[in-house]
């Protein structure tokens, strides 16, 4: 019989390679999205933290490292959540609303979308680009915005996140929609006239 | 009279934002396509939704960017694994 173990399978789950293994990146990773290493660091600590408590739900079904991503990306979104000036007061009706006063009562744009001239993939713009977006996903209500975050960071299926936020299909719709309408217009407002 | 939805930009973001999510009817997507040769206001914000996704889905590469050498300070790295090995 065959006695050889395969390593990375027992180490997958011990958290301090994990610190050798992704600390950097993760480090790296926060670092694109809040200017603060301080703050990087501690949101990197958070996310070994939260992942070590975690840890019986990592059915392997990704890979650590983008298992661990995602946890960042949340706790990055909270930490711009808990810092922001302007805590968000709107409630998931209230978005409805504000959405409706976009158009008249014909359905044609009253305000209607600008020109975005740049190019957010372009590496020195993304940056900023980058911290923007989380800083307008913070500003959605908490639930808006999780749907978001798994449905275009995390890629899930529409079976997926309704299983995980506890929704009907129709209903994850109009949250991506009111989440995606709202996250445009932040954007709109403080990127791209920022830079016409 | 109601118009019918292929003419309100409203109905028309809704649509667009749903088909990033499921696969449309066929009959739904010619729609689509034809307001937006229409509509530059809606082609506009259809192209928007889409940039969005791109970098959302295309910042998983960013920290590899090889002119980024920051490493996680030794300090935070062992700090981290103390606060790891704390039974909390």
């Amino acid at each position: 019989m065959n006695q050889k173990q395969p390593a990375p399978e027992s180490h997958a789950l011990d958290p301090e390679v994990w610190v050798d293994q992704h600390g950097d990146y993760l480090y790296r990773f926060a670092l694109a999205r809040i200017k603060d290493p301080t703050v990087a660091e501690d949101l990197v600590q958070e996310t070994f933290l939260a992942a070590l408590g975690a840890r019986k739900n990592f059915e392997s079904r990704s890979a650590v490292r983008t298992w661990l991503t995602a946890i960042l990306k949340h706790k990055i979104v909270d930490y711009f959540r808990k810092n922001s000036k302007e805590q968000a007061r709107e409630d998931i009706e209230a978005i409805g609303e504000a959405i409706d006063s976009l158009f008249d009562n014909t359905g044609q744009w009253k305000i209607r979308p600008g020109k975005w001239y740049v190019n957010p993939m372009k590496i020195y713009e993304q940056k900023e680009f980058l911290e923007i977006l989380y800083k307008c996903l913070a500003k959605l209500p908490e639930r808006l915005a999780n749907a978001f975050i798994l449905r275009e960071m995390e890629e899930l299926s529409t079976e997926e996140i309704c299983k995980a936020l506890k929704v009907t299909a129709t209903n994850s719709w109009v949250m991506l929609y009111r989440a995606r309408m709202k996250l445009r217009g932040c954007l709109e407002m403080n990127w791209f006239n920022s830079k016409a | 009279m109601m118009k019918h939805w292929m003419f309100n930009c409203k109905s028309v973001t809704q649509i667009l934002s749903e088909s990033m999510d499921r696969d449309l009817p066929i009959h739904h997507r010619v729609l689509i396509r034809m307001h937006l040769l229409m509509c530059k206001y809606c082609a506009r914000f259809n192209h928007q939704l889409l940039v969005i996704r791109e970098v959302c889905r295309s910042e998983e590469m960013m920290p590899g960017d090889s002119d980024d050498k920051r490493v996680l300070p030794k300090e935070a790295c062992e700090r981290i694994k103390q606060s790891l090995q704390k039974p909390s």
